[in-house]
């Protein structure tokens, strides 16, 4: 590979393509001569004076806008290059000829919170109801890798998803599932959450005689949402997690072929506080990390590319988020091919599941949620999604109950079955707005990756702490645009009413039945096992750090051993050691 | 007159820290000293307050659990000595109807959304 930057070796190709642009000299000199004549007499000179404005919404690019379109602003698109047909390069118009027509995206609703009985429950539920994958909430100590017995997970076990400490709980959460037909995506955020959890997923797997070549589904494993966006109170070091998504992929990779083995984690980085343009930019910039250090561990980058996914979080400036959406799919085409020498189309597919904002949503009244979140999807959809999740209205109190997750896919169905819209692909396309913007989008996140490639990559960039700090100034800015009113939200800053009452909300009540029932599970398994090769599991872990073993063959090998996540995280801290994150003091 | 020293901090499993960052830049505009803790168990939260001599403990919570993980929190703070003399705050997400229960508890302010003045007015009326 060159020396270059990803911008330069972008910009060279476009320099060597024979440009065809869609408009001729002449017709755009004259459309000069009218646009001139008509700004000048027919728009009044106060609209003029604000011709061009830079919106102000929650998670905004500042992307100025004029205040309408023409073919002067798309003068050197060029169709064939630029932007092509569905199904084929450079897939800015979608990754299929015939899109929604052929499948609708997946509705794939999260699957809420409780023991691994109810959540089995859950998920037969929505299966029967239309959703057509199942996605997989973890608890918070299963997120941050503590036991439901350890002293840190008190009054936590079951909240916000499901609990998993060992192979034992996700034989019971996908009992009687067909795991070789339905899709499943397995919520592991981080690197290490991955290497410990999916390897229950799996030996439960060959513990019903279902073999891995058959699971399909998906995890996040993604760095920046382990050393970045959580919080924590202990974390590895980010290059030592890098190493580990790394292992990760290769495994996944070579033994569950169908397996989506990292979602590049735009949505949670945005959702923290980055716009829409450095959510792309940073899970961009860490897919081209992840594929430079996959070639130098000798694996190709057709063969990597094509398990590649992305995770996007569409919110309130609706033709951005589609113009974005389109925008990066090109983009990424162009990277693996130019960059990287992929010879299959298909490895440079950026294919993307996308939830709705949650943090776009409000306590202030909250069925308006149900309205934002209709919007939120139909720019996913217009945009084209492979995969969707749409939140709860009641998504800023508490996870969804049963009525708002209904809701939410009936919302999907809507869009999917009523509004029609899936009968034409890409039906932006050609709007001079959404092209102008699609390679404003374009360029504004290839700058940024340029910014990142300069810090030295993104592993570097993390370890500096640019990009906490880039959040911590993004947030704080944001807020104070909401208190003094320059970002307007309905019900809370905007016609907010006098007589505000908060609702009634649905909660799920804490369940210590379920967290005693989880230690006595623990407690059963620990004496119960063969303890020697248990231990002998996580000492090959231990020494991960210096034996180079793959993390998550290791990890395999502790949950054939019956070895709790909890074991296996302290594990992990003895092999890497700990870091300090640049938030907090 | 000593500036108003914050600790922020949260439960030990939480995962965001949106808030917690928010608030703080707010107490720092307002003048205040502000200590990021983040995350870490309640006796930890509690020790840390009392070697910082801080006037004001700061909880965000996003996740469930906060009434009792709150109660755990007071109950170090009373075994300490420090529950009257230390303010304590929590906000972030959980259903209104534990509002009136967190104060009960011993939290001299729990948000679920706050502006700027609201939470340095309730400091300054509670800090003495």
């Amino acid at each position: 590979m060159s020396g270059k930057t990803t911008k330069e070796i972008l910009n060279d190709v476009i320099k060597s393509q024979n440009r065809t642009p869609l408009y001729s000299k002449e017709a755009l000199a004259k459309i000069q001569a009218s646009f001139e004549s008509w700004k000048n007499t027919v728009v009044a000179e106060k609209d003029r004076k604000t011709y061009t404005v830079i919106p102000k919404t929650i998670m905004g690019s500042d992307i100025p806008r004029d205040l309408t379109y023409t073919p002067l602003d798309v003068a050197d698109l060029d169709y064939e290059n630029d932007l092509g047909y569905a199904g084929q390069a450079p897939f800015t118009r979608g990754l299929h000829a015939n899109m929604y027509r052929g499948k609708a995206w997946t509705l794939r609703q999260l699957s809420a919170a409780g023991s691994p009985q109810e959540v089995n429950a859950r998920i037969k539920w929505l299966l029967s109801r239309g959703s057509t994958g199942s996605n997989l909430a973890l608890d918070l100590a299963t997120v941050q890798m503590f036991d439901s017995d350890e002293p840190e997970a008190l009054g936590q076990v079951g909240t916000v998803g499901v609990p998993v400490d060992c192979t034992e709980d996700m034989m019971e959460i996908y009992k009687d599932i067909p795991v070789d037909k339905i899709s499943a995506s397995i919520v592991t955020h981080f690197p290490r959450n991955t290497s410990i959890i999916l390897p229950f997923y799996l030996v439960a797997a060959e513990r019903r005689g279902i073999s891995w070549d058959t699971l399909m589904g998906s995890s996040q494993n993604d760095f920046i949402m382990e050393s970045v966006v959580r919080s924590a109170i202990e974390y590895i070091p980010p290059r030592d997690d890098f190493r580990i998504m790394n292992d990760n992929i290769e495994f996944i990779r070579k033994n569950v072929p169908k397996w989506n083995f990292v979602t590049l984690n735009g949505y949670n980085l945005r959702e923290w506080g980055a716009s829409g343009v450095t959510e792309m930019a940073v899970a961009i910039a860490n897919g081209i990390d992840i594929l430079k250090e996959q070639m130098k561990r000798g694996n190709d980058a057709d063969f990597i590319g094509q398990r590649l996914a992305f995770f996007w979080a569409p919110a309130n400036d609706f033709f951005e988020e589609v113009a974005r959406m389109r925008a990066v799919r090109r983009l990424w085409h162009r990277i693996l091919k130019y960059q990287f020498g992929c010879k299959t189309d298909r490895a440079t597919w950026l294919k993307c599941h996308v939830q709705t904002s949650g943090v776009s949503l409000m306590r202030e009244e909250p069925l308006t949620n149900v309205v934002r979140s209709a919007y939120h999807a139909l720019a996913a959809a217009l945009g084209g999604a492979q995969s969707l999740h749409v939140d709860g209205y009641d998504e800023a109190f508490s996870v969804p109950s049963e009525e708002a997750n209904l809701l939410a896919l009936r919302t999907q169905q809507v869009l999917e079955a009523e509004t029609q819209i899936c009968q034409v692909v890409d039906p932006m396309a050609g709007s001079f707005y959404v092209e102008a913007l699609s390679n404003k989008c374009e360029q504004m996140i290839i700058n940024e990756i340029d910014e990142i490639e300069k810090l030295g990559g993104l592993v570097e960039a993390v370890d500096k702490g640019w990009l906490h700090e880039k959040v911590m100034k993004y947030i704080q800015a944001e807020q104070a645009m909401i208190e003094d009113g320059t970002i307007k939200v309905v019900a809370r800053n905007y016609f907010r009413d006098p007589n505000l009452k908060m609702p009634e909300i649905w909660v799920k009540e804490y369940d210590q039945k379920l967290a005693d029932a989880m230690s006595a599970k623990l407690a059963r398994i620990r004496s119960s096992r063969d303890n020697e090769k248990a231990q002998a599991a996580l000492k090959a872990l231990e020494d991960a750090k210096n034996s180079g073993a793959n993390v998550m063959g290791l990890c395999v090998e502790c949950a054939r051993a019956d070895v709790t996540k909890g074991e296996m995280r302290r594990a992990f801290i003895k092999a890497f050691g700990s870091w300090k994150s640049p938030i907090y003091s | 007159m000593a500036k108003t020293k914050v600790l922020m901090a949260q439960f030990p499993l939480e995962t965001h820290n949106r808030g917690l960052i928010t608030v703080a830049g707010m107490l720092r505009d307002a003048g205040m000293e502000v200590i990021m803790m983040g995350n870490a168990l309640p006796d930890n939260i509690v020790k840390a307050a009392m070697q910082e001599s801080c006037d004001v403990v700061g909880i965000s919570t996003y996740c469930g659990g906060e009434l009792a993980l709150g109660k755990d929190l007071m109950d170090a703070a009373k075994k300490a000595g420090i529950e009257k003399k230390t303010v304590f705050l929590i906000g972030g997400i959980f259903p209104p109807k534990d509002i009136p229960e967190l104060e009960k508890i011993g939290f001299s302010g729990a948000f679920l959304s706050a502006t700027k003045a609201e939470i340095v007015d309730c400091i300054n009326k509670n800090v003495k």
